[in-house]
């Protein structure tokens, strides 16, 4: 038996040894994972950062619809089958409960640079130190677009560019909105840190380059001077009577010249933009206005491609796209889109407002308009931008045979492929029979994001605001831009023929702040509406023009169904399956499926149902809160140092009620 | 000489009586007397029957006589009574017999399996339940789970919301309710098999012996933190000395689905389909022609088609279809065929089979036992093919070695292997509905029409997995001074998973018969993919534990139990995929052309340390004492925050035992007190390194392409909390075993409270200007409370033998801290009910216009407008004439109210069984007494969102129309108008639509008949039994007939998952 006590008296020895390295034995950390410390240090780390973002931040073409041929939606150039009743119905939007600021990407970009830039002080980060710098200045610059996208949104917003921790104090300090122009201030020094690091070229073009950090600088710079010019008097703009931020304690050292603070951020559009148009022409327009036979489906007119092109790098003009590669699975479906109606058309307002080739709007004497009995009509001898950017019977749908021409808009269609307005936008077709050879996402034409022609644009726009002429860059500018589109280029003669009264019935930015502007302003504007067809900068451009005060009561119409279009056979004699309702209906009932004949001969897409439940039958009103949004109520709360909403840093937008779920006061 | 005599003499008599026998063998006695209990009490009702003989028997009666004729004289008299041993005495002829019944002591010697040993049922002072192998017996079931469902009382099992009925499912399993809420930490039970962590599913029910749950702190705090919620104890079952004993088990099943959707038939599904898009101001979906076209069809179906066929109809009339534009066959509004696609997609009365076959044995010092099972068994889909085969061998082997050692060793194979289409995820489920019945199967051609999900789900890959399940114990038993015995077991298991899955190209048919690339999902049409991955877990664990029981004055039992546990589990994982098979015949890494795959590959691993002890004193088994401390250190957390020490005690009294119980003592022989307090730690974090900040990184995952390639991806890391640590778990626990009636009549009660402190919660609500998630702390209570009860009757009549077991338990959870200082409702806050549902009052639905307006004037919903007939009248419950939910805050939540709770209470199990002449019955119900459910997405509702995610089934149909509808007026309508618009203004969560989930299910019912053993002994067989068996075969609930009670998530939304099935099948046991 003693043996097997000294077996017993082992093992608790063994154990008793074993229990003292019982520390080293727990110790466990993660075998596959890395931290912070050792990532982020060598230049193919840095380059991995910001490209993940990008998704985020730049819309582009993706998923069952035209892509970004769709974010003119909601506006006065373009419509959808359901409106936008928050932003139209007075009253159906409130303000939301809960939401998120939206300090997300910004939080990982104060990560990126409070990690790298102490690095790059120290020399401690491998690689190419063009490259480095470059990556860096990538992070600046979507920081930038990301504080602008909420500069949009809210206005006033708090600055924060170090990353915060979780304690409740320091984060109700932060939430101290900063006011507007003070954000857009920070947005363009996050720029002119970007410009200064950045390259151009980066590998062709599918990442962020210098030149558009440039042309964003001139973007935002321009976004704030008009917003704080036709905004001036509203309590939208700092400083101003019933300004919210002048109750806040923290803003009590603040102070603002408007004038010169104006001036500043023209000054920087000017400069910014100029740095681009005197840098990159633009690209040709071969004044080819379809594809001459089946074989080219490319190639007939470049600047017809720039918006389809599976490379979108060989065009000087575009300054950053993105790429899609049908064997990576990364695909969209914009080009089945645009061949079988997308639920969204361009509406009449903004057709009418493109000039004639010899620069006359329509209505002029001698303007040679043909009238709009057919889309062929209308577009005859028009701005070739409307010529190739909207299809009329006669344009090839496709080229994937000989008879797939358009015939005539697919009104009663199901709803995802309605013509809405009866105008199809061309936009962003790419003809090639390989793009959408059945109903799948198999589209992978490129995804413009900059151009150049904007840079043009902003300071035309930008010069003129600040002198009140146009100067000679602007005029070169603005020839450019005319003759490319094939237009007579001169615009004095468009100036002296334009009728602001009549322009206002169509396009919204003829107002600002709900007074007619000035011929040459608004033929300015114009340029701008006409040249970005279908490219979503609509919206931004009304919102810091002010244009929507006017808005009440206003109709959205597309085509001339009436007078001849409504006899087409597609109409009346449908085939099976092809189009789901046997014929127009236009009594107004709940199987109506256009407008009636006796409203107007045009279709009018939110008067097809005449009844109660149809609340945007009367047309469009806008609401002026809508300026800016809503902050969420449950925000309010959590940054303020109480717990309530009456003394939050975060105080509400003007005309919004500190309530949650609270209609607009205005 | 002397000696010689004696035997001389009793030889002689021997003999003589043996002649004499012999000469009576052929005569018949009539016999009578009387039985008595050990304690000198009548015993009434004991069976009385001549042996070998069932039909000739009698009963005592209230005096505990009885008379029995025509007993052979030779033949032998068998007594039987519920708690008494059985008795069989010889006749030898004569007329009376009074035979004296011993109390059954095995019954009072029962032992349960707790946690580090075993202990008399009678001295267990913790909260244990446990049930043997026969609650498992002849049940279909593919895993353990599914039988153990309604069994104990407090072990709750639930399908598991995402897969539901999927062959390869497991329950999810809790016991006396969640722990936690479940945001950074789990409360699932410790599951040992043979005292080693393992997967409860990856076992042959057949090998188990026993289960025991082990539900308080005070009966689970040995196994400290991974024991925090309860354990489970499996036991298998050991081999037995004698001669090798063979059993071989065979069960055919059936299977069918238990509860699918029926959709409507397509012509009223286009009316109704007319019917939502009208009333969201949108046109109608199908004209008047295709209407025609829908009936045409059908008529066709169905002979009674008399309108002429023209080649502008053909297709339609004939196929349900026409030719698009682009040569395709047109599907949904351009089609008109009428197909019930829930009906399309499962198949009926799938049969599938399972063999089990053991040999066990052994000599005194040697014993042994093999087992092995086959399962085979196959899923309902019926286009592709979804199977699961469960391979299992299972060796133990236990010597003793010495008088004072014995080794054990045990080794358990399995093998799981599960395939299925590649397709078949929930996106399956949610397609389904998605497909409108207007959609033909097949296309005029005779092929499979694209774009039904048939084409991916039969030729567009398989998804297989192979797991491996290893699990070895090596244990030496010292007994070096009797009855202190010292335990050194190692256990090793590895559990090896290859996954295979591949994605290959589907061809659809265009109207010119020309076969074209079909997108599996999205745009990825003729694109083929394969995956190949593999896990590999190793779990080592080391358990030294010695125990002593020693007895002092014959009145004070002490045992002193101590020891260490080491757990240390590694895990390795590699996965690649590669796009482009060279030929979809060949779907492997090798044979796929793609240039870039995608590879992945990492480790993982935690650590424990346990030292834990335990002394238990009883005396006299009257008082009964139990306390329990374990000391442990986790790997997951770090600093001081690693280790943590937790107590339990509890006690007992066997009144039974008292003086004054004496005058019932013949009743009760058991009747005891318990009750128990202790404390536990949870380690069981989602995350193995809560408190490592880790930087996302992937390669080659981003989809914004670089130079056409997608390039490597990282962000920025979130925040974690160093500060994490142990929650605790305090639970105390009263309970009553009782046994009386000599076992006929006993049962247990327990009432329980525990409380998870210091919880993981979601994180605290801070404003979103951090920017990021704010990490979790321990920073919630909750507390679980319920009652368990667990009542047997068993009774014999004459050789009718029959029982009566109920199971019922109660748990509810109630938050009691948490940081959510403005009581908002879109979160937890202190006081709040687990599964409290919020929501408004509908007065009903308004049955005209001017109704709608009425009730509008002061009782209008802030949320939309057009509100019309047909739509719900919510009720403005505050007075301010709106309806609204307020602040969203207790304190101001406006129109809102608690309306329900989605938590199962009265979860219970009733089983009945019967024998009688070898023919058994069992009859087994499970069910949930209450509980209450808000349903949401177009299963429920039909028409719910826009066109393409509403659908219709019958149900539907029963929605609003007011009297001018061309349909017919449905003013009392269940469901109100549809609608593809109004973001679901009809449907939040509200009284009218709340369902009543409680349910009471016919889990199983079996009938069996055992074969006279004088037939198969002829045979050489022990024991030969066939039965018939059948589970889910019922279900009484008040739900909405498209859902089944027991499934009512689901991973794309409500109802979006594979069904249960219900099974009958067919099996026979024989033992040689």
């Amino acid at each position: 038996m003693n043996t097997i006590y000294k077996h017993f008296l082992l093992i608790i020895g063994v154990l008793v040894l074993s229990l003292t390295s019982c520390e080293d034995f727990l110790d466990r950390e993660p075998l596959d994972q890395v931290g912070p410390n050792q990532f982020l240090s060598s230049e193919s780390d840095l380059a991995s950062f910001p490209i993940n973002y990008y998704s985020s931040l730049f819309s582009t073409h993706g998923g069952w619809s035209t892509g970004i041929g769709r974010l003119d939606d909601h506006t006065d150039n373009q419509a959808t089958s359901n409106p936008n009743l928050g932003l139209y119905e007075p009253g159906n939007r409130l303000v939301p409960q809960n939401g998120d600021l939206g300090f997300g990407n910004i939080r990982a970009f104060n990560f990126f640079l409070q990690e790298v830039l102490p690095k790059r002080t120290d020399n401690a980060l491998s690689g190419n130190t063009l490259m480095i710098d470059h990556y860096i200045g990538e992070v600046y610059m979507l920081r930038a677009m990301a504080y602008f996208d909420r500069l949009k949104t809210y206005g006033d917003f708090p600055i924060v560019t170090t990353v915060l921790p979780d304690q409740e104090e320091i984060l109700v300090a932060a939430a101290e909105r900063k006011p507007r122009n003070l954000v857009a201030r920070q947005i363009i020094s996050d720029l002119d840190s970007a410009i200064l690091l950045m390259q151009n070229g980066v590998s062709n073009k599918t990442r962020l380059t210098k030149d558009a950090a440039l042309l964003a600088k001139s973007r935002v710079a321009l976004y704030e001077a008009s917003f704080l010019n036709y905004h001036r008097g509203t309590p939208r703009v700092p400083g101003e009577a019933g300004w919210p931020g002048a109750s806040m304690s923290y803003n009590s050292g603040f102070s603002i010249n408007l004038d010169s603070e104006i001036d500043w951020f023209l000054d920087q559009a000017m400069d910014a933009a100029k740095q681009v148009a005197d840098k990159i022409e633009l690209t040709a327009n071969s004044g080819v206005l379809n594809p001459p036979s089946r074989a080219e489906f490319a190639g007939w007119n470049p600047y017809f491609d720039m918006f389809s092109s599976r490379d979108m790098g060989k065009f000087d003009e575009i300054l950053f796209w993105r790429q899609y590669d049908l064997s990576l699975s990364i695909t969209h479906g914009v080009t089945i889109y645009i061949e079988r109606g997308a639920n969204t058309g361009l509406t009449k307002g903004f057709v009418d407002g493109f000039l004639m080739k010899n620069g006359l709007p329509i209505y002029a004497q001698g303007s040679e308009y043909k009238g709009d009995t057919f889309i062929t009509d209308l577009k005859e001898n028009r701005d070739e931008r409307l010529q190739l950017f909207l299809f009329d019977e006669d344009d090839p749908v496709h080229i994937k045979s000989d008879s797939a021409i358009f015939t005539a808009p697919l009104i009663i269609n199901l709803q995802e492929v309605r013509d809405v307005t009866g105008y199809r936008s061309r936009k962003f077709m790419n003809y090639d029979p390989s793009e959408a050879p059945g109903s799948d996402l198999t589209a992978t034409a490129g995804s413009p994001i900059f151009r150049a022609a904007e840079a043009y644009l902003n300071y035309i726009e930008a010069s003129y605001m600040k002198k009140g002429t146009i100067d000679a860059v602007a005029d070169r500018y603005w020839r450019a831009l005319r003759t490319r589109a094939g237009v007579d280029a001169d615009y004095n003669k468009t100036i002296t023929a334009t009728d602001m009264s009549i322009e206002a019935l169509g396009d919204w930015g003829a107002y600002s702040g709900g007074t007619l502007v000035d011929p040459t302003l608004y033929n300015i504007r114009r340029e701008r509406r006409n040249e970005y067809l279908s490219e979503g900068i609509r919206y931004d451009d009304l919102i810091r023009w002010r244009a929507m005060d006017q808005v009440k009561n206003y109709i959205i119409e597309g085509f001339n169904l009436w007078d001849e279009a409504y006899k087409n056979s597609i109409y009346t004699d449908p085939k099976p399956g092809e189009v789901t309702s046997a014929g127009l209906v236009d009594d107004g009932s709940s199987d109506a499926n256009v407008s009636s004949r006796d409203l107007s001969k045009y279709l009018r897409p939110y008067q097809i149902l005449n009844s109660s439940t149809n609340t945007i039958f009367n047309g469009y009103n806008w609401s002026e809160a809508n300026y800016l949004a809503p902050i969420p109520f449950r925000q309010m709360q959590l940054a303020s140092p109480d717990g309530t909403a009456d003394n939050s840093n975060l105080y509400q937008n003007p005309y919004w009620p500190a309530q949650p779920n609270a209609k607009a006061e205005r | 000489m002397k000696k010689c005599k004696q035997l001389g003499y009793r030889s002689f008599v021997t003999l003589i009586l043996s002649f004499f026998a012999l000469t009576i063998s052929a005569q018949t006695v009539t016999v009578s007397g009387n039985i008595t209990d050990d304690t000198g009490f009548e015993v009434i009702g004991a069976t009385v029957i001549v042996e070998g003989d069932a039909t000739r028997g009698t009963v005592t009666d209230i005096d505990g006589n009885y008379t029995l004729t025509d007993v052979p004289a030779s033949g032998n008299l068998q007594i039987s009574y519920v708690g008494m041993r059985t008795q069989v005495v010889p006749v030898n002829g004569r007329t009376t017999i009074d035979i004296v019944l011993a109390t059954d002591t095995e019954l009072l010697d029962e032992v349960v399996v707790v946690g580090y040993g075993t202990q008399k049922k009678v001295n267990v002072t913790g909260s244990v339940s446990a049930i043997d192998s026969k609650s498992l017996e002849s049940r279909p079931v593919q895993n353990v789970s599914q039988a153990l469902q309604g069994v104990i009382p407090g072990l709750n099992l639930t399908q598991s919301s995402g897969v539901g009925g999927t062959l390869d499912s497991q329950m999810s399993i809790n016991i006396r309710g969640a722990g936690t809420i479940g945001s950074g930490s789990n409360s699932s039970p410790l599951i040992l098999i043979d005292g080693v962590e393992g997967n409860i599913n990856a076992i042959n029910p057949a090998d188990i012996e026993s289960i025991s749950v082990l539900k308080d702190a005070a009966s689970s705090s040995i196994y400290g933190a991974r024991a925090a919620f309860g354990v489970i104890l499996v036991t298998t079952k050991s081999g037995k000395s004698g001669k090798p004993s063979i059993s071989y088990q065979a069960n055919i099943r059936f299977s069918d689905a238990n509860q699918v959707p029926k959709m409507l038939d397509s012509y009223r599904f286009a009316q109704y389909f007319n019917e939502a898009a009208i009333n969201s101001g949108q046109g109608a979906i199908f004209s008047e022609e295709a209407l025609q076209n829908i009936l045409d069809y059908q008529a066709y179906q169905n002979g009674t088609f008399t309108g002429e066929l023209t080649d502008r109809n053909r297709d339609a009339v004939m196929y349900g279809t026409t030719a698009g534009s682009n040569n395709r066959w047109l599907l949904y509004g351009g089609a008109n065929a009428n197909t019930d696609w829930f009906a399309e997609m499962y198949r009926d009365w799938v049969p599938s089979q399972e063999h089990n076959m053991s040999v066990s044995g052994g000599s005194d010092k040697i014993t042994y036992l093999i087992s092995g099972n086959f399962l085979d068994q196959n899923g309902l889909i019926r286009h592709g093919k979804d199977n699961f085969n469960r391979y299992s061998i299972n060796g133990k082997i236990s010597a003793e070695l010495a008088d004072w050692v014995t080794l054990n060793y045990s080794s358990r194979w399995v093998r799981e292997e599960y395939s299925r289409p590649s397709y078949m995820t929930g996106l399956f489920f949610h397609n389904i509905a998605r497909r409108w019945p207007t959609n033909p199967v097949i296309d005029p051609n005779g092929h499979y029409h694209e774009g039904n999900e048939i084409l991916q789900m039969r030729d567009g890959g398989v998804d297989k997995s192979e797991k491996d399940y290893l699990y070895q114990q090596l244990q030496f038993v010292f007994e070096p001074v009797k009855d202190w015995y010292i335990r050194a077991e190692g256990n090793y298991n590895t559990i090896n998973r290859f996954n295979h899955w591949d994605v290959l190209p589907i061809y659809g048919y265009d109207t010119n018969n020309q076969p074209f690339a079909a997108p599996w999902q999205g745009g990825d049409a003729g694109k083929s993919n394969i995956y190949e991955g593999a896990t590999k877990d190793n779990f080592a664990s080391v358990n030294v534990y010695s125990d002593y029981t020693f007895s002092l004055a014959d009145a004070h039992t002490f045992t002193v139990m101590g020891g260490t546990n080491i757990d240390l589990m590694k895990t390795r994982n590699l996965g690649g995929s590669k796009q482009d098979l060279i030929t979809p015949l060949v779907p492997t890494l090798n044979t796929a052309t793609n240039p870039t795959p995608s590879i992945s590959g990492g480790y993982g691993h935690w650590a424990n340390l346990g030292f834990f002890s335990r002394l238990n004193y009883n005396y006299k088994e009257k008082y009964l004492f139990e306390a329990n401390v374990r000391r442990d250190g986790s790997s997951r957390f770090v600093g001081d925050k690693r280790w943590g020490t937790f107590p339990s005690f509890s006690v007992g009294w066997n009144m039974a035992h008292e003086d004054f119980f004496a005058p019932l003592a013949d009743k009760i022989s058991m009747f005891k007190l318990r009750a128990s307090w202790g404390q536990l730690g949870n380690m069981n974090t989602s995350s193995w390194y809560p408190f490592f900040l880790s930087m996302p990184v992937s390669s080659s995952a981003g989809n914004w392409l670089v130079d056409g390639r997608k390039p490597n991806i990282s962000s920025a890391p979130g925040i974690v909390s160093s500060l994490m640590t142990w929650e605790t778990i305090q639970s105390w626990n009263l309970g009553l075993d009782w046994n009386s009636l000599n076992g006929r009549f006993t049962g247990a009660f327990d009432v329980f409270n525990r409380t998870t402190k210091d919880m993981i919660g979601p994180a605290p609500e801070l404003s979103s200007i951090l920017g990021t998630g704010v990490p979790r702390v321990n920073n919630a209570d909750m507390e679980s409370y319920g009652w368990e009860l667990e009542v047997n009757w068993r009774d014999m009549i004459q050789d009718f033998s029959y029982g009566v077991k109920l199971v019922l338990s109660d748990d509810q959870q109630r938050i009691t801290r948490y940081p959510n200082d403005t009581y908002s409702l879109s979160t937890w806050y202190n006081g709040r009910m687990n599964g409290e549902i919020w929501g408004y009052t509908t007065e009903g639905i308004a049955k005209s216009d001017a109704e709608m307006q009425a009730h509008l004037e002061n009782n209008r919903p802030v949320w939309r407008s057009n509100w019309a007939a047909g739509d719900v009248m919510y009720k403005d419950l505050n007075g301010d004439g709106v309806v609204n939910n307020g602040a969203n805050t207790l304190d101001d939540h406006g129109d809102m109210t608690i309306i329900g709770n989605s938590i199962p209470r009265y979860k219970f199990g009733v089983t009945l069984d019967a024998a009688w002449k070898g023919i058994d019955l069992r009859v087994f119900f499970q069910g949930v007494g209450k509980r209450d459910y808000m349903l949401g997405g177009p299963y429920f509702w039909g028409a719910s969102g826009g066109m393409w995610q509403s659908t219709a089934f019958e149900e539907h149909w029963d929605f609003f129309r007011d009297e001018d509808n061309p349909l017919g007026a449905n003013l009392d309508a269940y469901y109100p108008r549809p609608l593809f618009s109004g973001e679901g203004k009809n449907q939040y969560t509200q009284t009218r639509y709340l369902q009543n989930a409680a349910y009471l299910r016919l889990k199983n019912i079996q009938l069996g008949y055992t074969l006279p053993s004088s037939i198969v002994n002829k045979a050489g067989m022990q024991n030969v039994r066939f039965y018939i068996s059948g589970d889910n075969l019922l279900t009484l609930s008040e739900i909405t007939g498209v859902f089944d009670p027991e499934l009512l998530g689901g991973d794309w939304g409500n109802g979006k998952l594979y069904p249960l099935s219900k099974v009958i099948s067919v099996g026979l046991n024989i033992n040689f």
